[in-house]
């Protein structure tokens, strides 16, 4: 169902809209936002003024822009998609072509009050201009190949800009984010299937042929593919970080240290304590009781985008609704699939924990979009 | 599927006679199609949604239990201490045959200076300059001073020396961790062990790579992480090693050689138990290759293996093993020995004349040429070169040491008679004393072929035959007669029946025509005990003389005999070879009354 076809009148209006805005969300945003300031506090050594002060004012700068997104009607943003994805991908080729030039190798552009990511911009309008494709696309359409072409275009440049810097970790939740969005539009399962075959015969033909004369790689590039695999072979180089972040979630254990008792993260042990490896700080304080309520935290956020998008009839507002969902989740999977020594080290942060600017704010301007969603949806 | 007409005329026709709207049909029925196409999306969403949820539920299952099982886990530090950057230090220790240390690393540490966080240079430089006393001052703060912002000032250094900079108290001196290949047995086994050096260099290691001997053949063994730090373990026997060093190092010295080499060879395994080269060095502190003289009177050339040498008479026991394997003669055939032999422009002499006639014995046990020569062209020409193949004089030897392969023997260009009557008693083709022992082990053991190995090994090896079991015992006969009387007299040890045949060859000139007549190399090749064989020996020297009965010696009987029987002499015990004694004749006891 299109907006053309739907009586906007029963939309709330005004300041109205303030009462129909999807609070849980916003409450358990507010809460895993809160665990992070305190988590912040914890790694600064009982200062507020390193990290968790800076955090909170963009929490709160972040919180406004997200009510300011809720109040525009959803249909605004769907025109907008295409500019606002056209606007990220110039900023991305901008940090691509001056960031190496003027600036070293730098991923950001400086604002002035903050440094913007253009990457981070672009995990949002991404999943924007999907949705805007599919609700645009008949939807009988959709698995035709030239319709599936358009959008693997519209995710692969912007992945390929974020290798090139390189970002390992945001283009993996670039590539799975936009994916899923297309598998959620209805994209033929045969579309899937393929590409899983091929990635996963590429991996096999890979590892299959080491050790033959027709090995497709050189034998150091093996050698680093098993040191990305599996760090523990190298606890003082690559594996560093997750063996220094294993013995913090170990030492927790049940019930942890107590506030401000962990030693692990405490004393400098870990290099990216207060970002990506911010999740080890709290399981070694509050052991596995507090990273479980942190994850309960998330779930109960993702099972309410998923409510809301589920009782939208709005073909936008549910694909951007469950795409936001998605990319949320991606980051702090992959994020504490790489501290536990799940997953290799990428560099993806815990999201609205990790100390960080724009992800923070780009997360929270995503969720603003979802209440949009949420306040604007056909009744 | 059928689909409804968005004006089916039927309706709207009914509808106009009624007076309704006909519009309001089409209205209708374009809400029901986009009802039923909403709800089609909407279940296929569904069942979208539900795969996504059960691999959110997966992804935080799996979270989940992780954080269980880590948070169950008890803390503890990582054990290995590897190094920090991608320069791996690590290589395995090389033990010998009873898992005696040959060659381990030693953790040690670098110093490094960083100019820039230097507090006082010069006062750094002066203090550095009393604990290193080969360092210079001026230097040190020239370089302190300038521009750089690193610098190595010594790769390695003690615990105490370190101690000794760190209390020197300036932060811009700085350790490295380091593992340095030590050789706790020093100048024992060199020449096998080769040596190691730095490889690629980092400030919290360096890579130790092999440069020669057995440290390079199995560079990539050694340094390869999936052996987990086991050890490579040679065939040789450190107690044997040292023993032969020693007795060598005496011996060069009594005989005033300029080298010697020493082979102790397994018959049946072909394990070499003990190889030495003298002069040798320190693995420890490998020397560089020498600018100036001949590479082979450097102490890194390894004569046993790297040396090709003309072996003189030790090579007649293969002419007169070829002929009774042929059926042409046994050992008491009678062998024309008159003298001198003349072959076209070429005169044969023996040492001395032996008379008319000698049988096959006697020709090896004293050693005459002219015999030898006169089997070798019964033989011919054809069947010894493929005889000398088979015994390995064709090929490097395959030993596991870096400098085999570039010692091939050296044949003649053109293999005329001539060649096969001098190659018959050892001249004319020039072969590493390996290849001599390798060739005796294989004529002597029962005559089965062995290849030369420095790795241990679990059994004997089943090679291709050379000669027969008879012609085999037959031979080790006629050399306990050289040592019983023959020219190898000295060689005699009690109790262990040795049996052994001497080569005295003249030293061909350097650049070229003609040999010295004051030059020998003296080789004794030998086998024992004879009647069970167990262990080849061969002793070489290089330009021996030594004075007895008032005449200078250099022929081997002299030189390169007693120095072998003393080696086995103090060997045999120690490779577990009990001396099989005679039981003494019984002596009658005289009764006296006084």
């Amino acid at each position: 169902m299109s907006y053309l076809e739907y009586n906007v009148k029963t939309v709330p209006t005004g300041l109205k809209k303030v009462l129909y805005l999807n609070w849980p969300v916003v409450v358990l945003l507010a809460a895993v936002c809160s665990v992070g300031f305190l988590m912040l506090y914890s790694v600064a050594g009982g200062t507020l003024s390193t990290w968790a002060e800076p955090q909170m004012k963009r929490f709160a700068l972040g919180l406004a822009v997200m009510f300011a997104i809720a109040m525009v009607p959803i249909w605004f943003w769907r025109n907008m998609a295409g500019l606002a994805y056209g606007i990220s991908l110039l900023l991305l080729l901008y940090v691509e072509f001056f960031g190496s030039v003027g600036m070293g190798a730098q991923r950001w552009i400086n604002l002035g009050f903050m440094r913007l990511q253009p990457s981070e911009l672009m995990k949002i309008t991404l999943v924007m201009i999907l949705a805007a494709y599919y609700d645009w696309l008949d939807i009988k359409k959709v698995s035709r190949p030239l319709y599936v072409a358009i959008p693997v275009v519209l995710i692969l440049v912007p992945t390929a800009l974020v290798l090139r810097q390189p970002d390992l970790g945001t283009s993996v939740l670039l590539l799975v984010g936009g994916a899923t969005v297309m598998f959620l539009a209805g994209v033929s399962w045969w579309y899937f299937g393929a590409v899983l075959a091929m990635v996963g015969g590429l991996i096999f033909a890979v590892f299959h042929f080491r050790g033959t004369p027709y090995q497709l790689l050189k034998d150091y590039q093996y050698r680093r593919i098993d040191t990305f695999l599996d760090p523990s072979s190298d606890p003082l180089g690559a594996g560093y970080h997750i063996t220094q972040s294993k013995i913090a979630l170990g030492s927790g254990g049940w019930t942890g240290r107590g506030f401000m008792q962990g030693t692990q993260s405490r004393l400098n042990f870990l290099p990216e304590k207060h970002t990506d490896f911010i999740f080890t700080t709290l399981a070694e304080e509050f052991g596995f009781v507090g990273g479980m309520t942190l994850l309960a935290l998330y779930t109960l956020i993702l099972l309410f985008c998923v409510a809301s998008a589920l009782s939208n009839r709005d073909r936008f507002s549910s694909l951007l609704t469950l795409g936001i969902a998605t990319t949320f989740f991606l980051f702090f999977a992959v994020n504490m699939s790489m501290v536990m020594g799940l997953a290799p080290v990428v560099g993806v942060p815990l999201p609205l924990v990790s100390y960080g600017g724009s992800a923070m704010l780009v997360l929270l301007a995503a969720f603003g979009l979802v209440q949009s969603a949420h306040v604007h949806r056909p009744r | 599927m059928t689909r409804i007409p968005l004006r089916p005329l039927a309706r709207i026709l009914q509808a106009r006679e009624k007076g309704e709207n006909p519009d309001a049909i089409e209205k209708e029925n374009i809400r029901q199609r986009h009802e039923e196409m909403r709800d089609k999306a909407r279940r296929r969403a569904e069942g979208r949604l539900l795969v996504l949820g059960v691999a959110f539920v997966c992804a935080f299952a799996v979270v989940g239990l992780r954080m269980g099982a880590i948070a169950a886990s008890e803390p503890r530090e990582p054990r290995a201490a590897a190094s920090g950057s991608e320069i791996l230090a690590q290589r395995s220790d090389i033990v010998d045959r009873n898992g005696k240390v040959l060659a381990t690393n030693l953790f040690t540490h670098s110093l490094y200076a960083q100019p820039p966080v230097m507090i006082d240079k010069e006062r750094a430089a002066r203090e550095l300059v009393k604990i290193f006393p080969d360092l210079k001052e001026e230097r040190l703060v020239k370089d302190f001073t300038g521009k750089r912002k690193f610098l190595w000032i010594k790769k390695k250094i003690s615990p105490e020396q370190m101690q000794a900079v760190h209390d020197i108290g300036d932060p811009g001196l700085m350790f490295g961790p380091r593992e340095m290949r030590l050789y706790p047995n020093g100048r024992l086994a060199a020449h096998i062990l080769g040596g190691a050096s730095f490889g690629r260099e980092g400030v919290h290691s360096a890579e130790v790579v092999g440069v020669a001997g057995v440290e390079k053949v199995f560079d990539d063994y050694l340094r390869d992480p999936a052996n987990e730090g086991a050890p490579l373990q040679l065939s040789i026997d450190l107690t044997v090693q040292a023993a032969m060093r020693h007795v060598l190092e005496g011996g060069m010295k009594l005989m005033q050689a300029k080298g010697a080499t020493g082979i102790i060879l397994d018959v049946h395994t072909g394990e070499i138990m003990a190889m030495a080269s003298l002069p040798d060095f320190d693995p420890n502190n490998r020397p560089r290759p020498a600018v100036e003289g001949a590479a082979s009177d450097s102490p890194l050339f390894n004569r046993a293996v790297q040396g090709l040498y003309e072996l003189g008479s030790t090579f007649k026991i293969f002419t007169v093993a070829q002929a009774m394997e042929e059926g042409l003669v046994n050992p008491s055939t009678m062998v024309d020995t008159k003298g001198p032999m003349t072959w076209g422009r070429f005169r044969i002499r023996d040492f001395k004349n032996y008379g008319p006639e000698l049988s096959v014995t006697d020709v090896i046990v004293k050693s005459s040429n002219i015999g030898t020569a006169r089997m070798a062209l019964m033989v011919g020409t054809p069947r010894q070169q493929d005889f000398m193949k088979k015994l390995g004089f064709f090929d490097p030897t395959e030993v596991e040491l870096v400098e085999a392969p570039g010692a091939k023997p050296l044949l003649p260009k053109k293999w005329s008679d001539i060649s096969t009557m001098t190659i018959s008693y050892g001249h004319g083709l020039s072969a590493s004393p390996l290849h001599l022992a390798a060739a005796y082990a294989s004529v002597l053991n029962g005559g089965t072929r062995i290849t030369p190995t420095i790795l241990r090994q679990e059994g004997p090896q089943r090679g291709e035959r050379v000669v027969s079991e008879q012609t085999s015992a037959a031979l080790r006969d006629m050399l306990r007669q050289v040592v019983v009387r023959g020219t190898a007299s000295f060689g005699e040890v009690p109790g262990y029946f040795v049996g052994g045949k001497t080569g005295t060859a003249d030293k061909p000139k350097e650049n070229g025509g003609g040999y010295y007549k004051d030059r020998v190399i003296a080789t004794f090749a030998s086998v024992f005990p004879t009647n069970d064989p167990k262990y080849v020996v061969i002793v070489t020297l290089d330009e021996p003389k030594t004075h007895a009965l008032g005449e200078e010696r250099r022929t081997a009987g002299w030189t390169a005999v007693p120095v072998a029987a003393e080696l086995i002499e103090r060997t045999a015990p120690l490779l577990g070879v009990r001396p099989q004694i005679a039981p003494l004749p019984e002596v009658g006891i005289t009764l006296t009354s006084n």
